[in-house]
């Protein structure tokens, strides 16, 4: 090997001696390699291994599948062997890595000092303090009012914080959730006897009538629903019609062939009147004798009126009652949090009451397998909890995984009241709102970190393990309990025998193994959980029985009655923060909002007439006030909203939680005023009216689309059910002239990758982004960086409005690089560092390039991506960096690479098995946890792939397919 | 001399030293010949070459990963904790110390490829590639020197000659 002193390295050797000569003589260090001392068992350094765990990242506790390489967690995955997600994740699930590197969640114990300032403390000073503090609690006599509050917990965790609690003679823990359904439980009462949360069988329906569930974002287990509405509207050929009855356009009314504008609250008296037509129409399930009760009942609803109440044309209401009517299985369901007034039970009940006419109890609607969120105490007992605190007769408080002080309102007053207790400990991972009323703070580990279990559903136990060390010094809660309790009786006794939580949460699985009549032994048993992620038990349904006293029931209207002044003051969940939990993940709040693309913000959602007679544009700050409280939020305005409410998305506007979810946006549900549903004591989200104001101030409110709508260009592209009957629809479109072709065509001996997004499955969720973010290291710009367009999202929902016979709709189109086959962007780079390699990829070649952005100029898509900066993580964010990748640095383009990290590793699996990588071993992170299998990947030059097959479907079209850029990526049109 | 002469000389001067200077430095742990003393004085010579162990003995992962891996302590101290070295015995007792106090081994590396290189030794020793095309004749050596400049044209001639891919996608992640 010869090696010369070139004329380059000269060069190099000048500039970097130069360099090296300002910067103070710092050679580059030696980089030196650590070896194991005893290398962990099975470890194979860079190679990655899958550890199956429980999301829980919300109540719904989907399965999770956790990568880890070196000791450290690098992507979550759905759990394909875990019945609650089939494989799937939502966006908050994939954004769980953003807690478990949190750079503000406690580094330690926090206990407050005589100033009154947090100070950090060791881990046995913490636990002595709560063991001190029990101690003398119980001298005094007054253990008995001292109280865990907790989120919602299952399994063995919640029997340890019970046992813990009695042993030590403590009253019984309190559990808060902001979303926890109390109004469909006490309808279930009402209706059947049954205070639970029932499991709806979507699949199996064939008309889906849905009074405002959002099914896709925070409803009850949105994954598990996502798929089934999903499977539910592709049964037998795409043609199940689902109609969604919202006030506002919310994400599940764009996913839903029917969108229809309610007057708010007055969804009981639309599903009245349906259930007067099924009636009249002769279309009840029912016995004779049933019918004619019922009809008495539901006599004075008939389309007339109620349409004059809820403001849908009464043609509507019969057309609606018509088809319901006529389908097999019709489901219908209630309202979830947004829309849920102060007569959300009525609302259930006449949902509940639609069902049984429709003959749906126990077909489409299951009881007794319990969703366990239906274990939550409700608002009112914790408004209960807090006058007891305001009183100070709790004198010991242990807040564990809820946050009140942020997701109550204002007007519940439970900060004032917590500032009554004289000691409150939390558990909290992060510093959130209520926390910082703590006295003692003792950090929990994250999901990623512990043993632990969940019960999402009656029989579904999953199982959490460890997948990395602790990134701080946090504790296991349950060790951290285990320890006090141990500490106050002296040692073990019967009732609490461990002495860690694994030991106890061992002892809690030998009771399921006991119960679940499997015949290996526990060892077995255990392993297998182990290694499946839970032990899922199918569960039987019990049977429910309609109640025969409904003949006798008074449904109430919301009692919204104001001014012409005043608006309906219309608050809803989002996606991404659910009750507000996640607003301190970055990637959260730089992936837009599905429906206005508005990121790192809040807004208030108003129809254009309100805007035009308030003197509004979007970004004026209106005041929005309700009663004493007011918030100034930025106007958003468009047509998914009536004229007589404005809307505003909840879960942003933390006083605390970190330095990502600070000072952004407002908290909308701060300002309910103080009332609850009277028969369920929930907390109503349609409450109260407000004004609104406009202040004159300015807020930039920062959106990703371009446009509202895609001005004709075929981007977004439908398909009638009639004109797809009709063999396909001519006319739309422009189809290029294939044979036309300046360069001769690629070739790809062995591979094409290509890739098939189905619109009429995508429901615009975001998953894939988040998915995209975590896989391939984007970095995140924030809000001012997004407003002049640098975000650096590789895929991205584009959302199009459009308006069709009137009827105002929204639109979801999944835009990555297309991997064209006459690629723009490829001849315009003056450095080659883009080029079509022969598998059919865009390739892109960092080092190559030079920063011209040419080729982004040239994309048609838009979909490449400029590195302004060289962009930071926060320690210990870097953490999760995917080392199957590049960090890109400052004047770098980059773009979708169909996941090349991925191809590569199935084709190196394919290789060691000596064949070809075929159908199943690639699948980029956007289609492996899109919930609804919208995106399909595979190769074109196989064609019994299901890519290729989509590739010549019918509905098949490409997006601006008339400039001749040929991409790889086929939309299948949604079906309208 | 005149300070207008003088000047320009100086800058000239120091430029030069800062050059030559910064040459050696930018080439220091990317040159061949580079053979920087480790903690332990291992020898290959008498591992592989005397005593004719195989590489992937304690290289354990190259067949299985992307990387060979740098043996453990513990592979260490499985074979010494008998052989107590006859050439060497002061650099075995180094090796057990490391282990008594349970403390890694600080390597220093020879061979290296930039963060954006993807390389896996798996798939070339499926191929049936020897250690030795790549990193020269390690058997024969006492302290282990890098004889080859691992840049991308040394990559692409081999991958060419043998008819592998030489897709840029293939290396470059």
């Amino acid at each position: 090997m010869e090696f010369k002193f070139r004329r380059r390295d000269f060069l190099k050797g000048l500039l970097s001696g130069g360099a090296v000569a300002l910067g103070g003589c710092s050679p580059e260090k030696t980089e030196k390699v650590i070896p194991y001392v005893v290398p962990p068992d099975d470890y194979i350094p860079g190679v990655s291994k899958w550890y199956n765990s429980v999301c829980r990242e919300c109540p719904a506790g989907c399965g999770a599948m956790v990568r880890q390489r070196e000791g450290r967690v690098l992507k979550v995955e759905g759990n394909p062997k875990n019945p609650v997600n089939e494989g799937a994740l939502c966006v908050r699930g994939q954004a769980s890595l953003q807690g478990l590197y949190n750079p503000d969640r406690f580094a330690q114990p926090y206990a407050r000092n005589q100033a009154g300032k947090m100070e950090k403390i060791s881990w046995e000073d913490g636990i002595n303090m709560l063991a001190q503090k029990i101690k003398q609690l119980s001298t005094e006599g007054k253990i008995g009012n001292a109280m865990f509050l907790s989120g919602h917990v299952t399994g063995a965790r919640a029997k340890l914080i019970d046992t813990c609690s009695s042993l030590l003679g403590m009253k019984k823990r309190a559990t808060y959730e902001a979303f926890s359904y109390e109004s469909i439980k006490t309808a279930g009462d009402l209706c059947f006897g049954r205070k639970e949360v029932p499991f709806f069988v979507l699949e199996k329906a064939d008309y889906l009538l849905n009074f405002g569930a959002d099914l896709f974002e925070t409803w009850i287990s949105p994954v598990r629903y996502s798929k089934d509405f999903s499977r539910m509207r592709q049964n037998d050929g795409y043609y199940k019609k689902s109609v969604h009855v919202e006030p506002r356009h919310s994400l599940t009314a764009a996913g839903a062939d029917e969108w229809v504008s309610i007057r708010p609250g007055t969804e009981v008296f639309m599903a009245l009147g349906i259930g007067h037509e099924l009636l009249k129409n002769g279309k009840a399930k029912l016995s004779a004798e049933e019918s004619a009760g019922l009809n008495e009942l539901l006599a004075a609803y008939t389309p007339e009126k109620v349409a004059a109440d809820t403001d849908v044309p009464a043609p509507t209401i019969k057309r609606i009652a018509k088809e319901l009517g006529e389908a097999e299985s019709g489901l219908v369901l209630g309202p979830g949090m947004a829309g849920g007034g102060k007569n959300s039970v009525d609302t259930w009940v006449a949902v509940y009451l639609l069902n049984h006419i429709l003959g749906g109890i126990n077909q489409t609607i299951l009881f007794g397998l319990g969703e366990s969120i239906g274990q939550t105490d409700s608002y009112g007992d914790i408004q209960e909890l807090t006058a007891r605190m305001k009183r100070q007769e709790v004198p010991l408080l242990m807040v564990h995984e809820t946050n009140p002080a942020y997701s109550m309102p204002g007007s519940a007053e439970f900060k004032k009241a917590i500032d009554q207790v004289p000691f409150v400990v939390s558990f909290s991972t992060f510093p959130d709102e209520t926390t910082e009323f703590a006295d003692l703070i003792l950090p929990d580990h994250t999901w990623m970190e512990r043993w632990d279990d969940f019960e999402s559903r009656k029989g579904a136990h999953g199982l959490l393990q460890p997948v990395m060390d602790p990134v701080t010094d946090t504790r296991n809660f349950g060790d951290v309990l285990i320890e006090v309790c141990l500490k106050i009786l002296g040692g073990p006794n019967e009732k609490l025998s461990s002495k860690t939580y694994y030991d106890y949460l061992l002892e809690s699985w030998k009771g399921i193994h006991a119960a679940s009549g499997e015949t290996k032994s526990f060892d077995g048993f255990w392993e297998g959980a182990l290694r499946r992620g839970g032990y899922f038990a199918a569960a039987q349904p019990e049977n429910a029985s309609f109640t025969k006293e409904i003949v006798s029931y008074k449904f109430m209207d919301a009692g919204l009655k104001g001014s012409a002044n005043e608006f309906y003051f219309y608050v809803y969940p989002s996606g991404r923060y659910f009750d507000g939990r996640s607003a301190d993940r970055q990637w959260l709040q730089e992936i837009p909002d599905p429906i206005t693309v508005a990121v790192w913000d809040s807004w208030a959602e108003i129809h254009p007439q309100t805007a035009a007679k308030l003197g509004v544009k979007r970004g004026d700050v209106l005041k929005v006030r309700a009663g004493k409280s007011e918030i100034k939020v930025p106007a958003y305005i468009y047509e998914g909203v009536r004229p007589d409410m404005v809307a505003v998305q909840a879960g942003q506007g933390h006083e605390a939680l970190g330095r990502y979810a600070m000072n952004v946006g407002v908290n909308a549900v701060s300002i309910l005023p103080q009332d609850k549903e009277p028969k369920s004591g929930a907390l109503p989200w349609l409450s109260t009216l407000v004004s609104l104001e406009k202040t004159g101030e300015k807020h930039l409110l920062v959106t990703l689309d371009g446009s509202l709508d895609d001005d004709n260009r075929g981007i977004y592209q439908t398909v009638t059910k009639a004109e797809l009957e009709h063999g396909g629809d001519h006319g739309k479109g422009h189809h290029a002239e294939k044979d036309y072709q300046m360069y001769a065509p690629h070739e790809h001996p062995t591979y094409q990758w290509a890739m098939a997004v189905d619109l009429n499955k995508c429901i615009g969720c975001g998953a894939c982004s988040a998915a995209c973010y975590a896989e391939n290291n984007l970095p995140v710009v924030g809000k001012k960086e997004c407003g002049v367009g640098r975000e650096m999202a590789w895929i991205r929902i584009e959302r199009y409005f459009t308006k069709k016979d009137g009827t105002f709709r929204a639109g979801f189109v999944p835009m990555m690089c297309q991997q064209c086959h006459n690629a723009p962007c490829e001849s315009v780079c003056p450095a080659y560092a883009t080029y079509h390699n022969n598998e059919g990829l865009n390739v892109q070649v960092y080092n190559r390039c030079v920063g011209t952005r040419y080729c982004s100029n040239n994309c048609p898509y838009k979909v490449r991506r400029f590195n302004w900066y060289t962009y930071k993580w926060d320690n210990p964010l870097e953490q999760q960096l995917n080392p199957d990748i590049s960090v890109r640095q400052m004047g770098i383009m980059e773009k979708c690479t169909f996941c090349v990290q991925r191809i590569r590793e199935g084709k190196d699996r394919a290789k060691d098995e000596g064949r070809l990588a075929g159908e199943g071993d690639i699948q980029p992170a956007c289609a492996q946890t899109c919930p609804v299998n919208a995106i399909t990947f595979g190769n074109l030059k196989d064609p019994k792939s299901e890519v290729f097959k989509k590739s010549k479907d019918p509905r098949g079209y490409r997006v601006l397919e008339v400039i001749n850029v040929q991409p790889a990526v086929t939309y299948l049109k949604r079906i309208t | 001399m005149s300070k207008k002469i003088l000047i320009p000389i100086l800058v000239l001067f120091v430029l030069t030293v800062a050059s030559i200077a910064g040459y050696t430095v930018y080439q220091y742990p990317f040159r061949i010949g580079y053979a920087p003393e480790q903690p332990i004085n291992f020898s290959h010579k008498i591992h592989a070459g005397d005593n004719n162990i195989p590489c992937q003995f304690c290289h354990l992962y190259a067949r299985r990963s992307i990387v060979a891996g740098i043996p453990s302590v513990q592979t260490c101290y499985n074979c010494h904790k008998l052989v107590t070295g006859t050439k060497n015995p002061e650099e075995v007792k180094k090796v057990l110390g490391y282990w008594d106090r349970k403390q890694p081994i600080p390597w220093i590396k020879v061979f290296d490829l930039p963060d954006f290189v993807h390389f896996s030794h798996k798939r070339h020793v499926a191929k049936g590639k020897t250690c030795q095309e790549c990193h020269g004749p390690i058997e024969t050596m006492d302290r282990v020197e890098r004889i080859t400049f691992f840049n991308m044209g040394w990559c692409v001639n081999c991958h060419r000659k043998n008819g592998a891919d030489d897709d840029c996608w293939v290396c470059h992640k």
